[in-house]
């Protein structure tokens, strides 16, 4: 079963990188975001008082209120800069996004006649399923490494003493996510009939998924509502996770976003090879 | 007498309420060639479904090498190749990737995947073009990749459902060509058209199916020959001369109908009914002769031309399949 999944999941990335200017189109996207977003708001700015606007003597106290509301934004953000914070969230929103190119992937399969073709020969029908998956963190797996790249070059900062298991430790955890949404999407697609189902469902999931979490702002800035929801969120949970290992930021409890994380791409990989499978034999 | 394939009453009802296959049963013999020959819609890409493990039968069975396709599925698979109705080879990949998935999917390792892959392509003529995107490919071209990507692991049984459809008549005549030569190899071949030509072309024998039933079955000559030897259409300058010489040659016990401005007249054979006929017929523009066919072995069990309904393919498939097919 192993031998199918892989050549499956080769048959997949090979489709990928044939596409000529895939890398380009699919990084401008969450470049330009964090180009824009990420710079445009200046944490250190708002430390810096303006200048003449003090009377004389408070420099003291001046200094003391700068310390304090450095160590506020430190605590809300786990950095002091922003670009950094953001650029780390988007690792893992990106992600999220890659998941749909796996249901993608099944809906054209499906359309084109391939996946009758599939269908008809031994392959063992979890390597069906579990190839879009794979490929899909194969994507994700290249991108992000991209993505990272270009942040670092725009100024984003690692943890002092980062070490080369950090960075193992954050890929995995963004794949982990990213093998949640992809299986999702794949095991939809296999139940809809045209690429426009698959479209919706990720306009809705998707952006929800990004601002109900801390990728782009902290939680604990938000109204409590959106809190509890955002903790009910996998994308906060990975974000904490991996801005943990990547920047240095505290997280507040390392176990429980781990097993919640794992815990929900268990039971989204399960239900997708069950439904998948009943998908394929039962037609 | 051993059945390569084998149905008995498969019956497919489609969530919805369509009955597709309605109670259809044959026997294939091993090593021949046997067309199920229909128009769209008749149900012949359904029966392919169920007899190649994608559909489960509403009832009935069926036996591939004496093996159940509801039952033994993965030992099915095993025995059979299949190319859709549809192009399934992905163009964005060239010849050789598409091919040599497949032998990796049937679990040859790589070394072996790559002398089955070479093997299956040479067969189809396509060595030479092997290294290109199937995009470049040509609409002939295109065919053939899919019956390599389908004989790769040398089956016992292999389904062609419209292997021909959207064909020119050159490519369609090589394909048949290299249709037969599989059968010399020994492999048992279950070919689904709404081509007449190409069920008389190919096939050792035909079954006739319409509304998922099948209407009748036997070697191509013998099912013109059950429709009672040679026509003789005589053309008169109207339909009511027509219609008066019709009644007057059945009133003299000749098998006569009239059609528009044309006498059909079914005879044993024509160079003895000539001479007797034509004294009876005056006024007559053109007489000619023919031999039926299966077309017309078709218009007469049902009323209907095989061709009725050729647009009824899904408009998103037959756009993708005009694409692929226009280079
Ligand atoms: N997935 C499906 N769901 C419902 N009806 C279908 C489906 N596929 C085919 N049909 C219907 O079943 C009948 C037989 O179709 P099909 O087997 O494709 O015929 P053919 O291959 O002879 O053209 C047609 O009426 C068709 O519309
Ligand atoms: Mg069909």
């Amino acid at each position: 079963m192993l031998d199918e999944t892989l050549v499956l999941t080769w048959r997949e990335v090979r489709k990928w990188l044939g596409r000529r200017g895939v890398l380009v189109s699919s990084l401008v996207t969450p470049l330009v975001w964090i180009a824009l977003f990420g710079k445009s708001f200046n944490l250190q700015a708002l430390l810096q008082p303006p200048p003449g606007s003090l009377p004389p003597g408070s420099e003291q106290l001046v200094r003391a209120m700068q310390e304090a509301l450095r160590r506020r934004i430190l605590e809300l953000f786990g950095t002091t800069d922003y670009f950094t914070f953001m650029a780390s969230g988007m690792l893992v929103v990106f992600s999220v996004f890659q998941g749909m190119f796996s249901g993608v992937s099944v809906i054209f399969d499906k359309r084109l006649g391939y996946m009758e073709r599939l269908l008809s020969t031994p392959t063992p029908r979890p390597a069906i399923f579990l190839s879009r998956v794979l490929a899909t963190l194969f994507r994700v797996t290249v991108l992000d490494t991209l993505l990272l790249a270009a942040a670092l070059a725009m100024g984003m900062h690692l943890r002092e003493g980062v070490t080369p298991i950090d960075l193992l430790a954050a890929w995995a955890y963004v794949l982990l996510l990213a093998a949640a949404l992809s299986a999702g999407y794949a095991t939809l697609s296999f139940y809809a009939e045209h690429q426009e189902v698959l479209f919706a469902a990720s306009n809705l999931i998707n952006l929800p998924l990004m601002f109900s979490s801390n990728a782009l702002f902290p939680l604990k800035q938000m109204p409590d509502w959106l809190q509890a929801i955002a903790k009910a969120n996998p994308v906060t949970h990975a974000a904490s996770l991996v801005r943990h290992h990547l920047i240095g930021a505290p997280i507040d409890n390392y176990t429980l976003s781990l097993a919640y994380l794992t815990a929900l791409t268990a039971a989204l990989l399960l239900a997708g090879l069950y439904l998948s499978i009943r998908w394929m034999e039962n037609r | 007498m051993e059945c390569a394939v084998e149905a008995r009453g498969l019956v497919k009802v489609y969530p919805g309420g369509v009955r597709a296959v309605d109670g259809v049963s044959f026997c294939i013999r091993r090593g021949e060639i046997f067309s199920l020959l229909g128009p769209n819609g008749a149900g012949k890409t359904t029966t392919v479904k169920m007899l190649a493990t994608l559909l489960r039968p509403t009832s009935g069975d069926a036996y591939i090498m004496g093996r159940s396709v509801v039952r033994e599925r993965g030992e099915v698979r095993r025995l059979i190749g299949l190319a859709p109705q549809d192009l399934t080879s992905d163009d964005e990949m060239s010849g050789w990737d598409n091919v040599y998935i497949q032998a990796r999917l049937y679990g040859y390792p790589p070394g072996e995947a790559r002398e089955r892959a070479r093997w299956a392509l040479e067969y189809m003529g396509l060595l030479d073009v092997a290294g290109r995107k199937a995009a470049t490919y040509s609409g002939g071209m295109r065919r053939r990749l899919e019956i390599a990507m389908s004989i790769v692991h040398r089956p016992s049984v292999l389904f062609l459902d419209e292997p021909t459809l959207g064909l020119d008549v050159q490519s369609r005549r090589h394909l048949w060509g290299l249709i037969r030569s599989l059968r010399r190899e020994g492999v048992t071949i279950l070919l689904t058209t709404h081509y007449m030509e190409e069920a008389e072309a190919l096939s050792d024998r035909v079954a006739i199916i319409d509304h998922g039933r099948i209407i009748a079955e036997g070697a191509p000559a013998e099912l013109v020959a059950r429709l009672g030897g040679d026509r003789v259409h005589i053309v008169m300058g109207s339909p009511g001369e027509a219609e008066r010489l019709a009644g007057e040659l059945a009133a003299r016990g000749w098998r006569a109908r009239a059609a528009g401005r044309e006498v059909v007249v079914t005879v044993e054979n024509a160079a003895e009914a000539l001479p007797r006929l034509a004294p009876l017929v005056r006024g007559a523009r053109e007489i000619r002769v023919s031999r039926p066919n299966l077309e017309e072995v078709f218009l007469e069990l049902t009323g209907r031309s095989l061709r009725e309904g050729e647009e009824a393919l899904d408009s998103f498939r037959y756009r993708v399949l005009a694409r692929r097919i226009r280079r």
